[in-house]
């Protein structure tokens, strides 16, 4: 399979501003940014993450560190990441660098069954994972209390067993960054867009240690909205109902407007604005709903029951999938013509809301916080 | 320690002053002793309880310095000698029952020791307790010297039963915690006749109190009477001095060496005072008659300076005008602690004469020569020490916690835990068992916005004497902390005394044990123990116990003080450094053991830019091995 | 008695090296030799890795106060060269004889890396400038030699006796040592003083 990972950006000008703990706590954790990607935590005594908080046991002294560099919002120089990871400049446009994109879904009943949507990124990472492409995956897996963390699967059943959707917050590159200097080779990660964001820093960085990335051979990205704080949100839950009970959640698309948690035997629906407010303050400055740094992205395919929109981004993600395919692993449909509009509407309503709040936060629309766009890119997205 | 019952006839012994003071009570036929340790009264009771078993008296550890001045109590009302001992502190808690007991009066002898710590070197608060003898009208000694130390508590048996009552005498650490050569005396037996058989109604009583009051007032009379002619107070000098110096205690020596450094012993006289309250003042106004400029020499307050001027405020007119040199004028600091070199500058700044001063050309060289090698040390706990864990295991759990949660402090070695050794945990200290007191108050401030999580922490010996009150309290009151009794079966800070948690009594003899966790849950609280060595569990232990809101919580952390430890077993572990997995400064690690744990035993190489183990320093409890993020510290079992 | 009176020794160290214990023991060898000695001593918190310092004044004619003033010290045994180096700042003069053991006990600051400990070229040319004679003994090197680092305090009073600065004769240190410990601790001790003796005869 062809490596889009060349170069890793190097030879390019570096913007990437490599600074330490102490700022990352003053830039990004005082400030409300964090996203809990986990890109910050695994690596050493200092950060940990705890039920959906970056915490800082010690001060770390050092000037220049992995966590600053990896972080998602600490600096975050688009262009520079489109060249590490496609080889491309960076497109500023609605949906990202797009070779194709599709409806997918599963063939296999059992994976559909226990699916979110189609069950596109269970079948392919476990396809991935089959066929020898990867020998590890990180996914995202909860506990009984519906704490959600990074797991690392290296065989399809527990693959399978992280099936669904999650809208709490998780720090699932900590695996990356725990697991990495095992035995492993070829490691893939299923990563909400923040969390694709940081890997593309871990790639891009000029620290000497990179955490093992070169053995980071797969990115399934997931797209995503928001999400939600856990401490406070599993508190809310817990009110209603035992946490243990809960199987799954789902968000039903406009105009329900609610939001669904399952039990074996029932269904709570809460009003999703009741919902909202837990939603993480990093999520405001996001502008990235498509995950557009990874080698395919998978979503709702919106208004098709059991079927997931599926963006092929680079070389890697294209095989992964005419494979799949061509194995009988998933099958694949276009994708209609509103479904493809609505999306590019809906992701281009998040980067607006996301600049905006930006410029909210720094009151200029000369600074742009972590992001480093042009003007031009700038300009585009808000008008 | 010395023996205080080594005695060779006609040769003189090096005495500790408290050790003097111990020899002296035994002198007079004391039978009973009681105390808390107290930094720099302990080695009092401390020395008596070595030869309690030899000399068949009773000594013990008292679990407060109330209880101590109650139990010694009683044996004087049934007519046995006895002597209590405390640190100013000390004397706070034992206040309530002095300023009865004064009124009370006493049958047998009864001398209440009271060692103050100027520059508080080992306490929280600088006091001067002499105070307390004008307070409670009771007469007060200060030992100059180590030999007065034991002929003053020697007398002071004799002083107490000629007044029926507390005779009070009063030290400082320079004297308490020096040594000098003293004369002995023969050691009495005590009475072995003791009953309590009280010939008047209310004779033990201070009932009724107006006619006792006016009773302690003739007492304190006939003291002052006794006084005039007291061999504790003396002058030298020349009939007709410049400059009087009016002293006491650790004045003496710091007045006569000032004089002889200035070379002025034809100018300035000295007034010893060891009979400070009440002032015999016929004897003192001899003596103030003999100039006009008097400088008074005393730590710690201007106790001594006041009085004179009180006095001279009543008879200025016999005397003639007189300036007072001394605290109040600022010739000697009022805070902080006496020594040779200030009461030198005092008087050479009386007398306008020029100040003897180091060489300055040698004082030059030495600051450029050894000023920039020298710095300060550190004060820390203990390689091995279990507090430095459980500290550590408390930061952890109230960073994880989030919600600003932090920790009120109390008296012991813990305190340190205030600064870097115990990670700045400790945010407020003040008296034994505040700390727990403290927690009730910021427990209930749930109504009125706050949302932090309390912990207080306090040592064993610190739970028995003054945190159960308050412990109850909380629990009474409803009032929302977690409580960490540090236990480490030792009152470490003052000298492994034994107490009620330690199976042992001052002989050193079997004690029952009183069981912690019974009687904490007796209480109907919530009480788990842990290990501290054991991080992941202590830590897991606090996370549950801090978000377990709603009332009072107790952990008991339980590991033996490491001093403790190392004269009953050997090391647990032999520890060394990989010093090809130590990660040092780099990213990952940034030094974690050596700048931020902080044991003495982990030193950083800067040659080889890893951390590494000092053998010597060591204590092998291998608990570093947890810290280590590249699991580069090993530890072997031993 | 040679030399001043009072003679202010000063005996430094870390808490944690017997300091206080030698002082008694020299204490009590010269107050069994007729002399008045006062010893005056920091305890308490100081001692947790905290400097340790007792002031000996040794006379014939009176009793002195616990605390030599500055710029005083006649003579200076350091256990540990930087505590040696601290009291010769401010006690020491012209006269002042030290006798230091080489081997530091590092600071806190120095263990974490935070200060950096004074070289041994450092030290010895400070000691040399500023006392009037100096000596540099390995005495935990002897210790260790010996079986137990703790008994180098034991082996600087065995350099301070051979040095004659003491108005102590060796049979009397000796005497004391008989005296104060236990018969099982008394040869491995009598060993170290000697050990000492014949260090400061050496020079």
């Amino acid at each position: 399979m062809a490596n889009d990972y060349q170069g890793g950006g190097r030879e390019q000008e570096m913007s990437l501003e490599v600074k330490g703990c102490r700022e990352l706590q003053s830039e990004v954790l005082a400030r409300d940014l964090c996203s809990l990607c986990g890109a910050c935590v695994g690596m050493c005594p200092y950060l940990v993450a705890y039920r959906g908080r970056v915490v800082a046991l010690d001060e770390c002294n050092l000037p220049q560190g992995r966590c600053y560099v990896f972080c998602p919002r600490t600096s975050l120089d688009l262009d520079l990441l489109s060249h590490t990871v496609f080889g491309v400049a960076y497109a500023a446009d609605e949906l990202g660098t797009v070779q194709e994109i599709a409806m997918a879904r599963a063939r296999d009943e059992g994976i559909r069954s226990k699916a979110q949507f189609g069950g596109t990124v269970t079948a392919l990472a476990s396809f991935a994972l089959d066929q020898g492409l990867i020998d590890s995956a990180v996914l995202t897996a909860s506990d009984e209390n519906t704490l959600p963390s990074g797991t690392l699967a290296d065989n399809t059943a527990q693959i399978r067993a992280c099936a669904g959707s999650n809208f709490v917050a998780a720090p699932t590159l900590a695996a990356f960054n725990r697991e990495s200097g095992r035995d492993v080779q070829r490691i893939g990660v299923v990563a909400t867009p923040c969390q694709t964001l940081a890997l593309a820093n871990m790639r891009a960085s000029p620290l000497e240690n990179r955490n093992n990335v070169d053995k980071l051979k797969l990115v399934i990205g997931l797209f995503c909205t928001w999400a939600l704080r856990y401490e406070d949100f599993a508190r809310f839950l817990a009110d209603k109902l035992p946490l243990r009970q809960i199987v799954r959640f789902d968000i039903p698309p406009p105009p329900a407007n609610i939001f669904q948690v399952f039990t074996d035997s029932t269904r709570i629906d809460i009003p999703l604005d009741q919902v909202r407010p837990f939603i993480r303050p990093a999520c405001d400055v996001c502008i990235d709903m498509t995950a557009e740094f990874a080698d395919i992205s998978v979503g709702a395919a919106e208004g098709v029951q059991g079927w997931n929109t599926l963006i092929i981004r680079s070389n890697a993600g294209r095989e992964l999938v005419e494979a799949a395919r061509a194995k009988g692993v998933i099958e694949t449909a276009p994708l209609p013509e509103q479904n493809l509009a609505h999306l590019k509407e809906a992701s281009l309503l998040k980067k607006r809301r996301g600049l905006k709040k930006v410029i909210e936060i720094t009151g200029s629309d000369q600074d742009l916080l972590y992001l480093k766009l042009t003007s031009e890119a700038v300009k585009g997205f808000l008008s | 320690m010395t023996s205080i019952t080594a005695y060779e006839p006609g040769a003189s012994q090096l005495l500790m002053g408290n050790e003097a003071i111990a020899r002296g009570a035994l002198e007079a036929g004391l039978g009973f002793a009681c105390a808390y340790p107290g930094t720099p009264s302990s080695e009092i009771i401390g020395s008596l309880a070595e030869v309690a078993r030899e000399m068949d008296i009773y000594v013990e550890w008292s679990v407060n310095e109330k209880v101590a001045l109650e139990a010694a109590a009683a044996a004087s009302f049934a007519g046995v000698r006895a002597i209590v001992a405390m640190k100013q502190n000390g004397l706070n808690v034992a206040s309530d029952f002095l300023m009865t007991l004064n009124l009370t009066g006493t049958n047998a002898g009864l001398v209440l020791v009271l060692c103050d710590d100027p520059a508080a070197l080992s306490s929280t608060n600088e006091q001067d307790s002499r105070l307390i003898a004008k307070w409670a009208d009771l007469p007060l000694l200060e030992p100059a010297t180590f030999q007065e130390a034991k002929d003053m508590t020697k007398w002071a048996f004799e002083l107490s039963e000629e007044i029926k009552n507390v005779c009070l005498i009063r030290s400082v650490t320079r004297v308490s915690h020096a040594r000098g050569d003293v004369r002995l005396g023969e050691p009495m037996p005590p009475s072995r006749a003791a009953r309590f058989a009280p010939t008047t109604l209310g004779q033990f009583t201070p009932m009724f109190v107006p006619p006792k009051h006016s009773l302690l007032h003739q007492k304190l009379n006939k003291a002052r009477e006794i006084f005039e002619s007291s061999p504790f107070n003396w002058y030298t000098g020349p009939e007709k001095p410049e400059l009087l110096i009016v002293t006491c205690g650790s004045g003496w020596y710091y007045s006569l060496e000032a004089v002889k450094t200035l070379g002025l012993e034809s100018s300035v006289g000295i007034l010893k005072l060891g009979t400070t309250w009440p002032l015999p003042e016929k004897l003192v106004q001899q003596h103030l008659a003999r100039t006009d400029k008097v400088l008074v020499v005393e730590e710690v307050d201007p106790f001594l300076e006041g009085n004179l001027k009180e006095l001279v405020g009543d008879t200025f007119s016999a005397l003639g005008p007189l300036t007072f040199y001394g605290k109040r004028s600022g010739h000697l600091p009022s805070f902080g602690e006496l020594d040779p070199d200030r009461v030198v500058g005092a008087v050479s700044s009386v007398l306008g004469r020029e100040r003897v001063a180091v060489d300055p050309d040698y004082a030059k060289k030495a600051q450029a020569l050894t000023g920039g090698l020298v710095q300060a040390r550190m004060i820390g706990f203990c390689p091995g020490c279990p507090h430095r864990a459980t500290l550590w295991s408390v930061k952890n759990a109230l960073k994880l916690d989030g919600r600003g949660g932090f920790v009120t402090g109390d008296i012991g070695c813990y305190t340190m835990g205030l600064g870097p050794t115990g990670f700045f945990q400790l945010k407020t200290v003040q008296a034994m068992g505040s700390g727990t007191g403290l927690a009730c108050g910021f427990g209930k401030l749930g109504k009125l916005g706050f949302s932090q999580p309390v912990l207080a922490v306090c040592g064993d010996s610190t739970f028995f004497h003054a945190a159960i009150p308050a412990l109850i309290n909380g629990v009474y009151n409803q009032s929302n902390f977690t409580l960490i009794i540090l236990d480490n079966s030792a009152t470490a800070m003052t000298g492994f005394q034994p107490h009620p948690g330690t199976g042992a009594s001052a002989l050193g003899e079997p004690a029952p044990k009183v069981d912690l966790e019974g009687l904490c849950g007796s209480l109907g609280v919530r009480v788990e123990v842990a290990d501290p060595f054991d991080l992941q569990d202590t830590t897991h232990k606090l996370l549950d116990l801090i978000q377990d809101d709603g009332g009072v919580r107790v952990l008991i952390s339980r590991r033996k003080c490491a001093l403790v430890r190392a004269r009953e077993e050997k090391a647990a572990y032999k520890v060394r450094v990989d010093s090809e997995k130590c990660l040092g400064e780099s990213c990952g690690c940034a030094r974690l053991c050596t700048r931020v744990f902080q044991c003495p035993g982990l030193v950083w190489d800067s040659d080889s830019q890893t951390a590494r183990i000092d053998e010597v320093i060591c204590s092998g409890c291998g608990v570093c091995a947890d810290i280590c993020p590249a699991s580069a510290i090993i530890r072997e079992v031993a | 008695m040679e030399g001043n009176d009072p003679l202010n020794v000063i005996v430094t160290g870390v808490g944690g090296q017997g300091n206080v214990l030698i002082s008694q023991l020299m204490g009590r060898a010269l107050v069994r030799a007729g002399y008045h000695v006062t010893i005056g001593e920091t305890y308490g918190a100081s001692q947790r890795g905290g400097p340790v310092m007792s002031h000996l004044r040794i006379s014939r004619q009176a009793q002195y106060g616990p605390l030599i003033p500055q710029g005083q010290a006649d003579v200076i045994l350091g256990l540990e060269p930087v505590e040696t180096l601290r009291v010769l700042g401010q006690y020491g003069n012209p006269g002042v004889t030290a006798i230091t053991n080489s081997r530091p006990v590092y600071p806190l600051a120095v263990a974490i890396g935070t200060a950096h400990y004074p070289s041994v070229e450092e030290i010895v040319k400070a000691l040399e400038e500023l006392c009037s004679r100096a000596w540099l003994i390995n005495a935990t090197d002897v210790a260790l030699d010996l079986g137990a680092p703790i008994l180098a305090n034991i082996v600087m009073v065995g350099a301070l006796v051979g040095a004659g600065v003491l108005p102590l004769a060796a049979q009397e240190f000796e005497l004391e040592l008989q005296k104060s410990l236990p018969p099982d601790r008394l040869n491995l001790n009598l060993k170290a003083f000697r050990r000492g003796l014949a260090e400061a005869k050496a020079r």
